[in-house]
């Protein structure tokens, strides 16, 4: 069997970390948010849509579960003999497969929401109107880019952690700084917030996945190339 | 057992031999395998085979194939000869030495000799083994 | 097979800032065969393991395993094992996970073995790994490495922690499974005692610079001590390299580096000499210190034990 495969089947031999625990929050996410819509329901709210930002919370996981599948199975990879190629590969392969299949299945959610009214609430969990209003395809690919791109950022950090340990780090978090700082200066110094909202709101679906996913393939190539050189 | 004093393979050699010259191991009786005595003594198979080759180039062990290593016809007179031409070596020489450290005059030390033979031969202690 | 060496490294040098882990190592290890890895801790044994493993990364010099470069080759490296001392498992495995997955990536891999090792360690494998003993985690580095039955097998200080029973297990075990399986072992230890009896070739490491690297048996009686009134020793030794001296009052013992002839040995006794095997540890840590300074030689003796 390739060991491409084998990698994602070490990555699971611990079920909880990849499919328990987001499948855990999303649940536990979309119950609370129920319960909420239903509250307001009774407690005479009169809204006709109520949104909820739940669906995100297993995506943030992810930026978690990027960190976590480097830190720890890496170093135990190299002890099983795998190449660093082959360790990146099967581990962004099974989260690849991982989001495309949760994001199908926010899809589905999302339909099943849809025609139910807003399970019968009128609430909206996963399909979120910016979101929904587009294709089938373009909505699946909107979650998988966002989850992909969470993933990537989690994975790079800590490849960067990999390889040059807290020195990595901190230039990795005074450079980021820098440049949030210096783009936040820039906006407020030129007065320009008003343009940056105004650019902000003419983004669509389609355009964070085409630009979502630029930024997540030059994070994958650049997590690729750091790993190269990490140690254990 | 097994010491510093020189290398492994000697030692399980003699070893071998010793048991070959008091009659442990009989002619034409199967050795216990190189891996055997590997794993009894905590050494390394591959020096406790050199150890038993050296046996069979000497001529004291034969090999059967797929069946293991025997103690060849004759091994213990040969090895009772070769002995005998150590004696001298190993134990007079240290013997004399210190005999005359002590101040022990040559008729003495007969006398000595002649007495510890005596008790031996009505015991039952063997000359031979060590 | 062929004998090309199942290791061989060229010119390796590892620089840690000002600090120099590896210094113009070179090394050819044949395969099938037991070596020991000798040296003192921080003398640079787990940095040159994981640089012939493609885990670590020299400044200098080529690494190569059955003629090829490990680095980032598959084959290569699935062709070896090497558990560092201080390995570090996912989090939230338990030890029969981590025995799961060397299952996956170790084609000779022996569950039978792997599961009898953890009878005779008394592994308890439904505890996380981080929540082991430092003995139980050796028992799993040890599992691992015995059980993969990789070509190249390294052990990194296997026994931290064990018991002297558990240290009897392992070795027990390992003389056992090599007789069955041999293969390339390359043990690395500073307890020089308790494996000296098990290797067949000796890399002694010091300060990142490889000071023996001979074959066992021939390290073995190969130095003697010689103890007795000290103008009597001093004639005896003549002109054989020293290794070690004390000396007390009168009374000299010291440590040639020789193979006595029976002759010789005679002439000790005639001149009242006594004669003691040096053995392979006290050989190892003489020849790595040097005779310049006792004093350091001597604590180092202890630092080794």
């Amino acid at each position: 069997m390739n060991r491409i495969i084998k990698v994602a089947r070490m990555q699971l031999i611990n079920k909880w970390t990849f499919i328990g625990i987001p499948l855990l929050i999303l649940g536990g996410a979309f119950i609370f948010t129920m319960a909420i819509f239903w509250l307001v329901r009774r407690a005479g709210g009169d809204e006709a849509v109520m949104y909820s930002g739940g669906a995100q919370a297993p995506m943030w996981y992810f930026l978690a579960l990027g960190i976590q599948s480097l830190t720890l199975t890496f170093p135990f990879s190299l002890a099983m003999s795998v190449s660093r190629r082959t360790f990146y590969l099967g581990t962004v392969l099974l989260f690849g497969i991982s989001a495309l299949l949760l994001s199908t299945f926010y899809y589905l959610m999302g339909l099943v929401e849809q025609a139910t009214g807003g399970w019968g609430l009128g609430g909206r969990f996963f399909a979120l109107e910016w979101v929904a209003d587009n294709n089938g395809f373009v909505q699946i690919m909107f979650y998988f880019v966002l989850m992909l791109l969470l993933f990537m950022i989690g994975f790079w950090i800590a490849t960067i952690y990999m390889r040059w340990r807290t020195s990595g780090m901190l230039v990795f978090f005074v450079a980021l700084a820098a440049i949030l700082l210096g783009t936040v200066f820039y906006l407020t110094l030129g007065e320009k917030w008003g343009q940056f909202w105004a650019w902000a709101i003419t983004w669509s679906a389609g355009g964070v996945v085409l630009w979502g996913g630029a930024v997540a393939i030059l994070m994958a190539g650049a997590s690729y190339l750091t790993l190269r050189k990490a140690t254990a | 057992m097994i010491d510093d004093s020189k290398p492994i393979f000697m030692q399980i050699a003699e070893l071998i031999e010793s048991d070959i010259v008091s009659g442990v191991l009989a002619e034409e009786s199967q050795v216990p395998s190189t891996n055997e005595f590997a794993a009894f003594y905590r050494i390394n198979p591959a020096t406790a085979a050199k150890g038993v080759n050296r046996l069979v180039e000497n001529g004291l062990l034969y090999k059967k194939r797929g069946i293991g290593m025997f103690v060849a016809q004759g091994a213990r007179h040969q090895l009772l000869e070769a002995r005998r031409h150590q004696f001298h070596e190993q134990y007079i020489r240290p013997l004399t030495a210190e005999a005359s450290k002590l101040g022990i005059g040559t008729q003495e030390l007969i006398t000595m000799i002649q007495t510890s033979a005596h008790t031996d031969v009505n015991g039952q202690g063997s000359v031979i083994n060590d | 097979m062929t004998n090309a060496p199942a290791i061989q490294a060229t010119n390796l040098s590892k620089n840690y800032k000002e600090l120099t882990a590896l210094d113009q190592v070179n090394l050819a290890l044949e395969p099938n065969r037991i070596y020991g890895l000798l040296g003192r801790n921080g003398a640079g044994k787990t940095t040159l393991m994981s640089i012939l493993t493609g885990q670590g990364f020299a400044n200098q010099g080529t690494v190569k395993i059955f003629g090829h470069n490990p680095y980032e080759h598959d084959a290569t490296l699935s062709r070896m094992c090497f558990i560092r001392e201080s390995q570090k498992y996912p989090d939230d495995f338990r030890a029969n996970q981590a025995f799961k997955a060397a299952a996956l990536f170790y084609e000779n891999w022996d569950e039978d073995l792997a599961r009898e090792l953890i009878e005779a360690f008394r592994l308890p494998v439904k505890r996380r790994i981080k929540k082991l003993s430092r003995g139980q985690l050796s028992a799993v580095g040890v599992i691992i490495g015995l059980a993969s039955r990789a070509e190249i097998t390294f052990f990194d200080e296997p026994y931290l922690g064990l018991d002297a029973v558990a240290r009897q297990i392992f070795y027990d075990r390992l003389v056992e499974d090599f007789a069955t399986h041999p293969r390339t072992i390359v043990l690395s230890s500073h307890l020089i005692d308790e494996v000296a009896n098990l290797l067949e070739h000796v890399v002694v490491i010091d300060a990142g610079k490889i000071v023996i690297d001979e074959e066992a048996e021939s390290l073995r009686g190969a130095a003697v001590t010689v103890t007795g009134n000290a103008e009597k020793v001093a004639e005896f030794i003549g002109s054989y390299p020293v290794l070690h001296r004390d000396a007390l009052g009168s009374l000299a013992s010291i440590s040639i580096r020789t193979r006595l002839s029976q002759a010789e040995r005679a002439r000790a006794a005639e001149l009242g000499l006594e004669l003691s095997p040096v053995s392979l540890q006290q050989l190892v840590v003489r020849s790595a210190m040097g005779t310049e300074d006792n004093d350091t030689s001597d604590v180092n003796v202890e630092a080794m034990k």
